[in-house]
């Protein structure tokens, strides 16, 4: 299996001279199976080089076919879709996997993306043969070769995390979330830090508990776990109602369910190149102390990883 | 007055090694006008940049006061919008300014930009400060302390964007962008818009070339851009919104060709520059 990373920003995109070396576009991995299955994990800004790369293949005469799991429907992780040149050309298959809701179905929030007054080409418009498939919590499906398995993330909405196992190997996504600890997020805008809504009681602390043990289940024994750690902890403590974790959350979800290697992701638009060294660094040695044999990588773009058997 | 760009680039932001020296975000300008009053153009992604600057002084400390103009609600106008700090400061008062399709439409596009599927804050009456909006129409005018600001609607491939002229104290900045102009080039009353600016940001997505097999985008190349700066006699053109996929060697690329063309045309004493985030211009 082939992992390659094309967008690895939370938030917005931020181009600059600061984020030249990870990469300021928002988030999209993409996963090929040996036998050439193609996920592609979210629809942040870095879709757009993923599409223009694929219409040098069979996408560009329409005989491409790409599932594209989204984590969320936040900006940041669909705001590249309406660039992804393989939508409009006709023949080509795309498969968008989502959680369900109750108040809106998928394709019409994607769909929504590309309204007037917001985007030009209109959504009807796109030629390629686009399904929708919504999913409940915890759904396990299989796409040809490939094996995906879900969980419920803790974040504004309620986010998805997959795990993707092909060719003897598995990759966990678990992006975004908050740890699993202070606040159980739902559908309620949170206003502050402090908002008591936000306190978790007994049953709500018992919600979070399950939810990441599910979460550490589905990272088991991966072969790299890619997880959300848009904060510091100094960060997190002034924002923990925005729904993001701190290389410590993750460190201690992927050591607890024995992963191989942890690629920090998500990185805070504000944060330099520099800075992302600075985070790695601090949460290698943490790993050295509580994770010891667990690989510490950070996610930047165009970083490509060749998993089990290729 | 001093402008200062904060996103140049149309369509998606292009982060990575090739846009480093124009930038990457989208559509974002900045006034400082003669009496301290500011005025924001768009809200691209560029806006996040120009929120971080403002909050070090008096919209930091929920005082300040901006007029943001917005030429039409494509994303790579808006998208900045969540971003932009001093929105989520009780106390700062803004008032949004754009199309004559009515205040109605100006909200319905921020709410829906901030719908709970979307973004976290749900509504825009979350952020915090205060928030209003005004539909300006062709014949109307907006006043922000001694300065006057109007508008023209131009085509934009099925829609349209306001361009904008703001003048104060005798200077004049004239914003044109995401103008697809047709056959018979720019209107009348947009010339009549821009006519004798002191600057032109005008809309400069594309080369001739790649302009002519994108036509029904509803973008500008360099020659519309040459050309209004020529018949509205403006003192100093920048080009701006450049294709995602220029990077920053095609862009020099345009404004040396950009350059040829104004003295090929009689336009020697035009100014041309590449708009780069970052830039600061004083008229």
């Amino acid at each position: 299996m082939r992992v390659r990373f094309w967008g690895v920003r939370g938030s917005l995109p931020v181009p600059g001279a600061r984020t030249e070396r990870y990469g300021g576009n928002t988030s999209c991995v993409e996963v090929t199976s040996a036998a050439g299955t193609r996920i592609i994990i979210d629809g942040g800004t870095g879709i757009r080089r993923l599409g223009k790369e694929l219409m040098r293949s069979e996408f560009e005469s329409g005989k491409g076919q790409a599932h594209i799991l989204v984590s969320h429907t936040h900006w940041d992780h669909i705001q590249g879709l309406p660039f992804f040149a393989p939508f409009y050309r006709e023949g080509n298959r795309l498969f968008v996997y989502a959680r369900q809701r109750d108040d809106q179905n998928l394709r019409s929030v994607f769909a929504s993306q590309a309204d007037a007054p917001f985007f030009p080409v209109s959504f009807q418009s796109t030629r390629a043969n686009v399904s929708f498939r919504e999913l409940h919590d915890g759904a396990k499906f299989e796409i040809e070769d490939v094996r995906v398995a879900t969980t419920r993330l803790n974040h504004p909405h309620i986010a998805t995390a997959y795990c993707v196992a092909a060719d003897g190997a598995r990759v966990a996504y678990i992006s975004d979330t908050a740890p699993f600890s202070d606040i159980l997020f739902g559908q309620e805008f949170l206003s502050g830090p402090s908002s008591s809504r936000a306190r978790p009681g007994k049953a709500d602390k018992a919600r979070l508990t399950s939810m990441s043990a599910a979460v550490v289940r589905l990272c088991e024994g991966a072969d790299l776990v890619i997880y959300d750690t848009m904060f510091t902890a100094e960060e997190y403590r002034q924002f923990p109602h925005f729904g993001h974790s701190r290389p410590s959350d993750a460190i201690a979800v992927a050591g607890k369910a024995e992963a191989k290697r942890l690629a920090l992701f998500h990185h805070a638009p504000d944060r330099s190149d520099a800075e992302v060294d600075a985070m790695l660094a601090g949460a290698r040695s943490q790993g050295a102390r509580e994770a010891k044999r667990l690989d510490i990588i950070a996610a930047f773009e165009g970083l490509d990883l060749l998993l089990g058997q290729v | 007055m001093d402008v200062t760009f904060w996103g140049v680039r149309g369509s998606i932001p292009s982060p990575g090694p090739a846009t480093v020296r124009y930038g990457g975000n989208t559509a974002c300008v900045s006034l400082r006008l003669g009496d301290g009053g500011i005025i924001i153009i768009d809200c691209g992604t560029g806006a996040r940049n120009l929120g971080i600057a403002l909050l070090a002084a008096e919209f930091g400390k929920g005082e300040g006061r901006a007029t943001v103009l917005l030429s039409h609600a494509h994303w790579d106008h808006i998208q900045g919008f969540p971003f932009f700090g001093p929105f989520y400061v009780p106390g700062n008062h803004f008032t949004i300014v754009g199309g004559s399709q009515g205040s109605d439409l100006l909200e319905r596009v921020l709410e829906r930009q901030m719908a709970a599927q979307f973004f976290p804050v749900q509504s825009y009456r979350n952020m915090g400060a205060r928030i209003e909006m005004h539909a300006l129409s062709e014949a109307g005018e907006v006043r922000v302390g001694r300065a006057r600001i109007s508008a023209h609607a131009n085509p934009h491939g099925p829609t349209q964007a306001l361009a904008f002229r703001v003048e104060e104290d005798g200077k004049a900045l004239a914003y044109a962008s995401d103008v697809g102009y047709g056959e018979g080039g720019p209107a009348d009353a947009a010339i009549r818009l821009y006519r004798g600016a002191d600057l032109l940001i005008h809309d400069c997505t594309f080369t001739p070339e790649d302009h002519a097999l994108r036509v029904t985008r509803g973008l500008a190349s360099l020659d519309d851009a040459v050309e209004a700066a020529l018949r509205a006699q403006a003192k100093r053109l920048a080009l701006f919104h450049y294709d995602q996929d220029y990077s920053d060697h095609d862009v020099d690329g345009l404004v040396l060709r950009g350059r040829r063309l104004l003295d090929e045309r009689g336009g020697a004493g035009i100014e041309i520059l590449g708009a780069a985030e970052g830039l600061s211009l004083a008229l």
